[in-house]
């Protein structure tokens, strides 16, 4: 017993290290350090099957497969350039819809796929007015962690949350959701103090945005209706979530294996398109957490949190908050969020059972996705949209992004703190 | 029948450091498909093919695909302007260095195949000795024509 639990702790740690370090591919150190957990004896595979969570597997792909065919559509496109429109050529405003663009579409798709679809855009558009498209991409960032916070599907943390609690899209939406534009509109004032006056264009370039033809985005309109028909049933199922009894991954890879029947696309060509890497990550993670677990060590660290925390429910909520914010702005927020949720399941009895500790998980869900703007690292969108920025001979440098970018995440968090105390913990 | 029978000896050049200015006068004049570029010491350095121009002068974003179709959108002011500043570019910093080369003893088949299956789009394969130095240029239409000759002679 005493050796499974030090060989657990500190297999989770050399993991751990080596996703700070990131010189390896995260999948590969996941499931290494899992199949070590399993070679020397800590966990028998049929418990680290177990520990697997396999909604937030099915859903990730169910929902990867849907994207991945909607995206053939334009309809992304189509959405990100309307509204750019609609802002009649003016830069602060074309900025203004590409971030609602950008939070919208991040709420209902990962945040990545977002910003791979809306940041051409941005680049297209910023080229034909001539600006310095660096406040856009630095906005579309922020923004596509902020959406993806709004629901159940926005980002991973969420996904894994809801997943290991029950708690679904609506609840989400109900409890997450109401502070979500009011940290959109608090984030984007600042910016347009810093960077608002450097927008100067003339009505010439302003017709050119103008001249985009949205609708020959759309390439391909039979499919768009079966897409569209699709993600209604999708969004609508997650919304019914209760009502219908079913888990997200039913929902999504149900709406999936629709959407690849009446889409007649080819199977491999979709199946390729899956970000296994991703899948395979999540899988080796899911055991090495679940190993910490198994061996009691979770079960150590809830009691030590109570002890430092008095057992007081606020107090609790806000270093969970505050820490997971600060903790995702430096390293990836999918393996501290897997940490998490054992030891918060763990807490739940000391509060009085999984009613009482709901207020952490939101905690837990706004530290967690929103604190992952503080740095050009701290999320994976980000770190996509600075690599196309690199690409295209912009560059964000890490001290720039953050000393713009980590103030803003502080903002969001106090936002958010207020809001718990409002909601919750007051 | 090997690539040395079927090659084109006589290869329009250009030098790694001359301005591509040089390489579209070859495109006027003479209409050539593919341009070898030979460094100082007269050896391949690359090829100069109308794919990698037109990728120079897309911005990163349209030619690594993350936008493929662009029909929406109004031509970018500074497209034509690269068009005009790529001549005075040097030949070497265009040149794709990654380009199909055989033997003269490569078979036929070997080189039929490769233009068939390459990953990357080829456009004529070089034929090049142990040194790279140029010795000859297979277009796809070469292999059929010097194939068609060689048949009709056997059969006479």
């Amino acid at each position: 017993m005493q050796q499974t639990f030090y060989l657990a702790i500190g297999i989770f740690v050399a993991v751990y290290a080596l996703l700070i370090w990131d010189k390896l591919n995260r999948a590969v150190v996941a499931l290494l350090g899992a199949s070590a957990l399993i070679l020397l004896g800590v966990l028998n595979q049929e418990a680290a099957v177990h520990g697997i969570d396999f909604n937030t597997i099915g859903l990730l792909i169910g929902m990867m497969v849907i994207v991945f065919i909607c995206q053939d559509t334009g309809m992304f496109q189509y959405v990100a350039i309307k509204g750019a429109k609609m802002s009649k050529g003016d830069p602060w405003k074309i900025l203004i819809a590409l971030s609602v663009v950008t939070a919208g579409l991040s709420a209902l798709l990962d945040n990545v796929t977002t910003v791979l679809l809306t940041v051409p855009i941005t680049l297209l558009i910023t080229q034909e007015l001539e600006v310095n498209p660096y406040p856009y991409f630095l906005s579309q960032i922020l923004m596509s962690n902020i959406g993806g916070t709004a629901t159940l599907i926005g980002d991973p943390p969420n996904i894994m949350i809801g997943s290991a609690t029950g708690l679904t899209f609506m609840d989400f939406v109900f409890n997450v959701g109401p502070v979500i534009p009011i940290i959109f509109i608090a984030t984007l004032i600042p910016l347009r103090f810093i960077y608002g006056s450097s927008f100067k264009v003339s009505e010439d370039k302003k017709k050119r945005i103008m001249e985009f033809r949205e609708s020959e985005a759309l390439t391909d309109i039979p499919l768009l209706k079966k897409c569209l028909v699709v993600l209604a049933l999708v969004i609508g199922g997650f919304m019914m979530q209760r009502q219908l009894h079913l888990e997200p991954a039913t929902i999504a890879l149900f709406g999936a294996s629709v959407l690849l029947l009446i889409s007649k696309k080819d199977l491999h060509h979709v199946m390729e398109k899956v970000e296994w890497t991703s899948i395979f990550f999540f899988i080796g993670l899911f055991i090495v957490v679940h190993s910490l677990v198994e061996v009691g060590f979770i079960r150590y660290l809830a009691d030590l949190m109570l002890e430092a925390t008095g057992g007081d429910m606020a107090v609790t909520g806000y270093a969970i908050l505050w820490g997971s914010a600060i903790a995702s702005s430096i390293v990836d927020n999918i393996p501290f969020v897997a940490t998490m949720i054992p030891l918060i399941k763990n807490m739940a009895p000391a509060f009085g059972g999984d009613a009482a500790v709901l207020p952490l998980w939101w905690a837990l869900s706004l530290g967690a996705c929103l604190g992952g703007n503080g740095t050009i690292i701290g999320a994976s969108a980000n770190v996509v949209v600075s690599g196309i920025a690199h690409r295209n001979g912009h560059e964000m440098k890490f001290f720039k992004y953050m000393l713009i970018a980590y103030p803003l995440m502080l903002l969001s968090i106090a936002i958010s703190t207020v809001y718990m105390y409002l909601r919750f913990l007051g | 029948m090997i690539a040395a029978n079927i090659m084109t000896t006589q290869v329009l050049t250009v030098s790694a450091s001359g301005t591509m200015y040089d390489a579209f006068k070859l495109v006027h004049e003479r209409s050539v498909r593919q341009i070898p570029v030979l460094d100082e010491n007269k050896k391949v350095a690359g090829v100069i093919t109308p794919r990698s121009l037109m990728k120079a002068i897309l911005p990163n974003y349209i030619s690594e695909g993350l936008v493929e179709d662009v029909r929406f959108a109004p031509e970018l002011p500074g497209f034509v302007q690269n068009i005009d500043q790529l001549a005075f570019k040097r030949v070497s910093d265009l040149l794709e260095k990654d380009f199909a080369a055989v033997s003269p003893e490569t078979s036929v088949m070997e080189v039929a195949a490769l233009m068939v299956n390459a990953k990357k789009h080829v456009e004529s394969v070089l034929v090049v000795d142990d040194r790279h130095t140029l010795l000859g240029i297979i277009s796809p239409w070469d292999v059929f024509k010097r194939l068609w000759d060689y048949s009709e002679k056997n059969r006479k």
